[in-house]
């Protein structure tokens, strides 16, 4: 007779109960983003008291004076008004752009695949070293680009240390990194749409205008949708591009949310007013991105579901 | 297919050119700078023809610059090497830390789990700055701040909900019968979660660890907030790079080129999965 | 390995794929799972291999409850509806995972995989990966795969569903040997009758989560317990027909176009009641016009079946009925004919219910559901 019977599992090592399980092999990841979580809401505390790193002596809780503030605030309004004016420009010029390049390039061809995988080079760019790039290009002593302006009759182009040129320079910059974005997103959406409407309407001889409005819009809209929030989402929280150029420079033409909260912090160490910022900034992604995920799912669905 | 006249193939054959000449024109001219002295930069009118000279990138990899007034030491290679070091880190524990989970999420579901999967996305939404900005204070107190165990921590924002997000889609594609005959035929959930699972989204760890890779490299707030000069990544550190004094123009642009060719490297290596990274796994490519 | 399932009961999102589950297999039979697409069958085959837990119900393999056993330590084998190979490994890996898992050497489980892959014949595919593979020899390895471990139980779910008809009628003569050499218990699924006829100690039909009946395949065919049975038990389909049971005497009738049916007396009880005639294409036989309750029928199309022929006939009252008949043997010259019903061959289902009516005291078989 044997001592084992079969009665006995074979190994009992590493046995973990299957309910136990998902919470195991989760929560090492959980556990690395609560530590995470603790930050955000000190900083919803912070945005409820007066807190200046230069007056520790004063601080103290002030509930909402931070935010009532803001309403007579000059320079809150300013940043409100600078970041919309930064989402909607970059957001629409790219919108246009990544659609035009899109249908440009949809038939599947050797060129066309080669100049997609192309484009992707400006949005592997970190967008701080893609701004130095275009700093280079617009120094006013050397750069091509403000030769060229000079070649169109204008001197003395200052590009982002003139207040009312500083704009339209990080949008430029931001329209370069982030375009590819939209393009690709949109080509795979255009790539995916089923075959039959385009191939009826081209027997009927319907105009490719009629076609693109009525039919290839429609059904491009998810994917449409997608790219635009997931792009206002990030554009209204621009950090990167503008810090690297102009610092929020020159004045305050360009303290967008978070370049703002970054100097109230950094410089003028005013704590609570950075955070009731951030706050401010959360909620408006907060709403965008609850619209944003659920868009999102229903495309990641119809991806699964093509796989 | 309906003809298409002439004119129209001219006017995509433009349109065409135009969109190359906006996107690679300025990384070709950087890099066109970036082999040249500053007697040529500075030229006017701008010219494409010079002697090319490799000086640039000789002294950024040595480390000092021969100024014409001084020597001038630069930590350019130092801040390559932390953008390399936090970057590999920061994925390897993203994706020791992710995988398990993003299985947990696609094949065991758990009470709250799609909370918690939603909760882990809405992260890469929130203004990074709102975690940071309390987290200087904290790191400060726990003795964390402008160390590379802090920035990886951090970096796992970035890292973990792209990780997650790729690598559970691809776990759900794996058919359970699958792994459900591998049990059977009379291996452990452990060994099975390594034979088969595992090995079958392989490509999506790949795709996903290489996306999570480029976007660490690629992140510049998160170090200019929590990294001293020691500690920072390239995106930090060439920005430094620009008012120190007496540097050549030729060598920024050396140094930016450096700096955004393996994020180039990597990204050909796996276009394929570009698409579906960059929109976290909504859309296939 | 004896198996026995008491009560299983399972829902996904409130809906119920089974429901109070009992069956019993004793040790080294095959019990056939009958049913259509959609009845829970391999649901069932799922939590015998415990990869998923029942809601409600106990499981006992080889007298030991498996509550809380893991798939890996149950001693089962499965072989996959959809084959399941692993698209990683080649046909050999995948037939050695159980054999690899029972830590056996290597040369045991060469010489282990050599003799299945000879038996199913495989050899000559062994090193490729399952996409390289034809559908017949990707059921095979999967077969292979299930078998190679000797387990104690063998769950089949359709192993033949997928596989072109050739293979398929080799695989049916083979498979039987092939099982009993095994001397394992087998839960085979199937949706074709042919195969649970040929294949099953017991047949056990499901429908909608439940059994509806277990018994001997002939036991199944001649008293279905409900005529959704009758109806899937035998190629032609039965014929159905809506009668009315009539006393005659002390015996009881049914007319059928109007010639009445005498039916056992047993059933005396029915007088009156609706019911359903259930009649087999082989119970009618074609008549001279003058025989005895002749019923006069129009002839539509003929079709050979196998080894039968297929007759589709018009009564007067317009109703279909097939008839076939041994093939070669004389039929209807086409126009019109007459048939008759071997009335002992007929089964009588209460209209309502649809379940089979059992002449009293003449009770045929053990069959009760």
């Amino acid at each position: 007779m044997s001592t084992q019977t079969t009665d006995v599992p074979r190994k009992s090592r590493f046995k973990i109960s299957k309910r136990a399980l998902p919470y195991v092999l989760s929560l090492p990841a959980l556990l690395v983003c609560i530590g995470i979580l603790i930050p955000f809401f000190t900083a919803v505390a912070y945005s409820l008291q007066r807190y200046r790193l230069s007056q520790p002596w004063a601080r103290e809780y002030n509930w909402g004076a931070n935010y009532l503030n803001f309403m007579t605030d000059p320079s809150f309004w300013n940043t409100l008004k600078v970041s919309m004016t930064y989402a909607f420009l970059t957001v629409g010029i790219e919108l246009v752009l990544g659609l035009g390049i899109a249908l440009l390039l949809q038939q599947r061809s050797r060129l066309n695949n080669f100049v997609s995988i192309m484009l992707l080079m400006p949005l592997m760019t970190a967008p701080a070293l893609a701004s130095l790039m275009w700093k280079l290009m617009t120094n006013p002593g050397f750069g091509i680009l403000s030769y060229w302006a000079t070649l169109l009759g204008i001197e003395d182009m200052k590009w982002a240390s003139d207040p009312s040129t500083a704009m339209l320079t990080v949008v430029i910059v931001d329209v370069w990194v982030y375009t590819p974005f939209i393009m690709i997103l949109l080509l795979a959406g255009l790539r995916s749409l089923p075959r039959q409407p385009f191939e009826a309407a081209e027997l009927d001889r319907v105009p490719r205008l009629f076609v693109l409005w009525r039919i290839t819009l429609p059904m491009l809209m998810p994917f449409l949708l997608t790219a635009v929030l997931f792009r206002v989402i990030e554009s209204i929280q621009q950090f990167d591009i503008i810090y690297a150029m102009t610092q929020g420079g020159p004045g305050n033409t360009l303290t967008v949310f978070q370049v703002e909260a970054y100097l109230n912090f950094f410089q003028s160490t005013n704590i609570g007013r950075s955070a009731a910022l951030l706050m401010i900034l959360w909620v408006i992604t907060y709403i965008l991105s609850t619209i944003f995920i659920k868009n999102w799912l229903r495309l990641r669905e119809r991806a699964r579901g093509d796989a | 297919m309906q003809q298409k006249s002439t004119l129209e193939q001219i006017l995509r054959g433009v349109a065409l050119a135009c969109v190359i000449f906006f996107f690679m024109f300025p990384i070709f001219w950087i890099l066109l700078m970036s082999f040249q002295t500053n007697e040529t930069i500075l030229r006017v009118p701008p010219s494409m023809v010079f002697e090319p000279t490799l000086t640039n990138y000789r002294s950024l990899i040595s480390g000092t610059l021969e100024g014409s007034t001084a020597t001038l030491e630069i930590k350019f290679m130092g801040n390559l090497w932390n953008s390399l070091f936090l970057s590999v880190t920061s994925v390897t524990v993203g994706l020791i830390l992710g995988v398990p989970a993003a299985y947990a999420f696609a094949k065991l579901k758990f009470r709250g789990s799609e909370d918690i999967a939603f909760t882990l996305l809405s992260f890469r939404f929130a203004p990074p700055l709102l975690v940071l900005l309390p987290l200087t204070i904290y790191f400060q107190q726990l003795g964390l701040a402008d160390t590379y165990f802090g920035l990886i921590w951090v970096y796992q924002l970035i890292v973990l909900p792209l990780i997650l997000w790729i690598v559970r889609g691809y776990f759900e594609d794996i058919p359970s019968d699958i792994e459900y005959a591998y049990r059977i035929a009379g291996h452990g959930f452990w060994t099975t979660f390594r034979k088969i699972a595992l090995p079958l989204a392989g490509p999506g760890i790949a795709a996903a660890g290489l996306l999570a890779f480029i976007f660490a490299w690629n992140n510049f707030i998160f170090a200019l907030v929590l990294a001293s000069a020691d500690k920072q990544p390239v995106t930090v550190g060439a920005l430094a790079f620009i008012t120190a004094a007496g540097i050549n123009y030729g060598q920024i642009a050396a140094g930016i080129m450096l700096s955004i060719a393996p994020t180039f490297a990597l990204a050909l290596y796996a276009q394929r999965y570009l698409v579906e990274g960059l929109s976290l796994g909504a859309v296939k490519g | 390995m004896s198996l026995k399932l008491a009560g299983i009961t399972k829902a996904f999102k409130k809906e119920i794929v089974l429901q109070d589950v009992s069956l019993d297999v004793e040790t080294g039979k095959t019990l056939v799972l009958f049913g259509p697409s959609g009845a829970g069958k391999t649901v069932l085959l799922r939590l015998i291999a415990g990869v998923i837990e029942p809601d409600a119900g106990t499981i006992q393999i080889a007298g030991r409850d498996m509550e809380g056993v893991e798939p890996e330590d149950r001693d089962v084998g499965m072989a996959f509806q959809n084959f399941a190979l692993f698209p990683h490994m080649s046909a050999e890996d995948n037939i050695a995972s159980p054999l690899t898992a029972q830590r056996q050497s290597q040369s045991e489980i060469k010489s282990g995989i050599q003799a299945l892959a000879k038996l199913l014949k495989i050899e000559h595919v062994l090193g490729h990966k399952p996409k390289e593979l034809s559908n017949g020899q990707k059921q095979r390895t999967a077969l292979a795969r299930a078998l190679a471990g000797k387990p104690g139980s063998l769950l089949l779910d359709d192993p033949l569903r997928n596989v072109d008809a050739k293979l398929r009628f080799e695989m049916r003569l083979e498979l039987p040997r092939l099982l009993k050499d095994q001397n394992a218990t087998v839960i085979y699924v199937t949706q074709d009758y042919k195969e649970a006829m040929a294949f099953g100690d017991q047949i056990a039909v499901i429908h909608e989560g439940q059994v509806q009946q277990i018994g001997t395949p002939e036991e199944i065919y001649l008293t279905p317990a409900t005529t959704e049975i009758a109806r899937l038990f035998g190629d032609p389909v039965i014929n159905l027909m809506d009668v009315a049971p009539e006393a005659r005497g002390r015996m009881v009738s049914v007319s059928v176009s109007d010639q009445p049916i005498m039916l056992d007396p047993g059933y005396a009880e029915m007088v009156g009641q609706e019911c359903v005639l259930g009649v087999r294409p082989e119970a009618f036989r074609f008549v001279e016009p003058n025989s005895p309750s002749a019923i006069p029928v129009q002839v539509e199309t003929e079709a050979p079946l196998n080894e039968k022929t297929v007759t589709l006939v018009l009564t007067a009252g317009g109703r279909e009925v097939m008839v076939t008949r041994p093939s070669g043997t004389p039929g209807p010259n086409g126009g019109t004919a007459h048939i008759t019903i071997d009335s002992a061959a007929t089964l009588l289902f209460d209209r309502a219910s649809g379940r089979l009516c059992v002449p009293k005291a003449t009770i045929a078989g053990e069959a009760i559901a």
